[in-house]
Formats: C-alpha cells, sequence, structure tokens
C-alpha cells in the first residue's frame, strides 16, 4: 500500500464520473442531442456497416447452432425471431432495433455462426425473376 | 419470447433444438427483391404500400447521408450529414421462393439523399407525385436518374381530383420520354398492383438489355 500522493489535491470520496460536471456549454442543447447514435450503444459504438451486402430485405435464418450458444439478450430476441427465414427490415422492425444497428448485430452473429445470411450475389435481378414477380403480381386481384 | 436470465431454469439445449432444426430444413428462405417507393411527406406511400401488402406495414428506422447542397457553408460546395428516417414497408409472397419487399423513403427537398443501401439490388422505384406539391419528388427523381434505377412516376388522385394532366407533369418534372408518367390511386389495390406493373416492365426492359451487353 502506498500513502496518498501529497501533490494531488484531497477529493472527495465521489466516483470519478461522478466528480466533475462537464461545463454546461459544452454539452448539446435537449433538443440537438445525437438521439440517433444511442442505438449504437448495443453495437459497442461501431456504426459502419459490416457487409454492404447484408440490405434491408435479405433473408436471415437460424443456425441450429446458435440454440446453444450465449447471446445478448438482443441477439438471442434475433435467433428466436429467424426459426423461420425474414428478412433485416422485419427484424428490425419487430424488435424496435434500428436498421444499421439490426445489420451490425446480425453480422456478428453470422460471423459466430448462429445464423445463416442469405446473400443474393447478384446485382441486378435476371429476366426470369422479373418474369415471376409479373405473372405474380398479375395474379392479384 | 421473454428471455430467461436463469440457465437453470431453461430447457436442456437438446430439448429446443429439435424444433427449430426441422423447421429450418423445410423452410429454404424466399429470394427477396425489392422496389421503392418514393416521394415527398404525406403523399400517400404508406397507402401505397399498405394497399398491396400482405402485413399491415412496419416501420424501420435507417440512417441516411444527405448532402446539403451549399445553404448552411458558402464556401464549400456540399457538407455532409447523416439523419434518421423512418420507412415503412411491406411485402407481398409471390410463391415460396420469391418475395416482393416494398420500401417507402421520404424524400425531403433541399437535401440530396444517399440511398444507395436502399437502392442496391432494387428492381426500380415507383415516385409517388403529389400535383399540389410537385416540387417535393423532386430529389427522388434527380437520385434514379443518376443511379441508372428504372422508374415510373405515379401522379396519385388520392382526394380523386387531378389538377394537372400527364403532360403537364412531364414537362414540370422533365423526365426523358421513355420513363412512363402515369396515373393511380394509391387507396386501391387493383390501382397499386397496375404502377407496379408498369415499373416491373421498366425493370424487366434493363434485364433484358444488361443481359445482352
Amino acid at each position: 500500500m502506498t500513502g496518498p500522493d501529497p501533490d494531488r489535491p484531497a477529493v472527495p470520496g465521489i466516483r470519478p464520473f461522478l466528480r466533475e460536471q462537464a461545463p454546461a456549454d459544452d454539452r448539446p442543447p435537449p433538443g440537438e442531442q445525437t438521439t440517433s447514435l444511442r442505438p449504437f450503444v448495443l453495437t459497442s459504438g461501431r456504426v459502419a456497416a459490416v457487409d454492404p451486402n447484408i440490405g434491408l430485405e435479405t433473408q436471415v435464418s437460424t443456425h441450429p447452432r446458435a440454440w446453444g450458444a450465449r447471446l445478448s439478450p438482443e441477439q438471442r430476441a434475433i435467433v428466436q425471431l429467424c426459426a423461420q427465414p425474414l428478412s433485416v427490415a422485419e427484424i428490425s422492425a419487430k424488435l424496435r432495433l434500428h436498421f444499421g444497428v439490426t445489420r451490425i448485430l446480425v453480422a456478428d452473429l453470422r460471423a459466430a455462426g448462429c445464423l445463416e445470411v442469405h446473400v443474393v450475389e447478384s446485382e441486378f435481378p435476371d429476366p426470369d425473376t422479373i418474369m415471376r414477380v409479373i405473372r405474380g403480381l398479375r395474379s392479384l386481384s | 419470447m421473454a428471455f430467461d436470465p436463469f440457465p437453470e431454469n431453461r430447457a436442456a439445449p437438446s430439448d429446443y433444438r429439435a424444433a427449430p432444426t426441422d423447421d429450418r430444413v423445410k423452410t429454404k428462405p424466399p429470394v427477396p427483391v425489392k422496389i421503392i417507393v418514393a416521394g415527398g411527406f404525406g403523399v400517400g406511400k404508406t397507402t401505397t404500400v399498405g394497399a398491396i401488402s400482405e402485413i399491415s406495414p412496419l416501420t424501420t428506422e435507417a440512417e441516411m447521408t444527405m448532402e446539403s447542397v451549399g445553404v448552411d457553408h458558402p464556401n464549400r460546395a456540399t457538407t455532409k450529414t447523416t439523419t434518421t428516417i423512418a420507412m415503412d414497408f411491406g411485402c407481398v409472397t409471390i410463391d415460396h421462393t420469391l418475395k416482393l419487399y416494398l420500401f417507402g423513403t421520404p424524400g425531403q427537398s433541399r437535401f440530396s439523399f444517399m440511398w444507395d443501401d436502399l437502392v442496391r439490388g432494387a428492381l426500380g422505384a415507383l415516385v409517388v407525385v403529389d400535383t399540389s406539391r410537385i416540387d417535393d419528388c423532386y430529389p427522388a427523381v434527380d437520385y434514379f436518374e443518376r443511379a441508372g434505377l428504372p422508374f415510373v412516376v405515379g401522379v396519385n388522385t388520392f382526394n380523386g381530383q387531378q389538377g394537372y394532366n400527364l403532360d403537364e407533369v412531364r414537362w414540370a418534372l422533365a423526365v426523358r420520354d421513355d420513363v412512363p408518367v402515369l396515373q393511380f390511386d394509391a387507396r386501391f389495390r387493383g390501382s397499386v398492383r397496375d404502377a407496379l406493373l408498369v415499373v416491373l416492365d421498366q425493370a424487366l426492359d434493363k434485364a433484358l438489355r444488361m443481359r445482352q451487353t
């Protein structure tokens, strides 16, 4: 045990982050608080897209390995939701997670082998696929 | 859906592994395709999506990069900022191997959106226009022209009135001659379906051209 540092002024026994209030003018006014970045706490602050091929409509399904894995509540919710294939947009809407956050969590779960992400390789759908969509829509009453 | 934080209360892994695995083997995910429904605030994008979607429209929040054109900083040509926008979407199952998604995205005059994530892999777009606020759709039209995405201008006759004829709308938007300008009613499924079929025709043209080259 070393004694107290004589050069450092004595401070009351408060936890460090409670000691000093940030100067008021440094903080953004309440209306301008960066609320859009708050959801990214769930991704440890990562905001960059991991894989640009994971789009809104990309289909995601749970890999059997996920059912024994140790996951955060959000990841667990994604895994449970995707027992049936679901799009990333639907996951985002149903779990009320920001799309950017969902995409990062999905990419993490894929890297961990818990999710299968069915990335479509081609940039633009081929004529046959489009013809099938046309026929499908025409048959709608 | 509730997650039990206490492992001892959960069933053994082998017990709850069985059901989802069997489901997974049976259900191969459908190939997703998407069409974008764009336009200004309150022109009937969500109504359009809701009219044809088999689920009631869901909402997701997404980050978008915007370029605000030299308004705040005269020295710099553009400034990039990000904003969170709400997107309504729905889907139509074509068959068990193919699913069509419709994404309704807001346009905002004065800003040009970077819709790259949204547009990647999209078949095309339906730009919904309200003739009383026609300039609301300019950013969408500009973007789709630059991105080379097939699009169709759909004038929504939401209130049963049509202030301008389609030639006047085409003139005001200054779109190329091969861009269809049509009239539809966002409230009716058949009308929305017909508008989407025109988008798909444009997409088919593009796909056939791409195959030739």
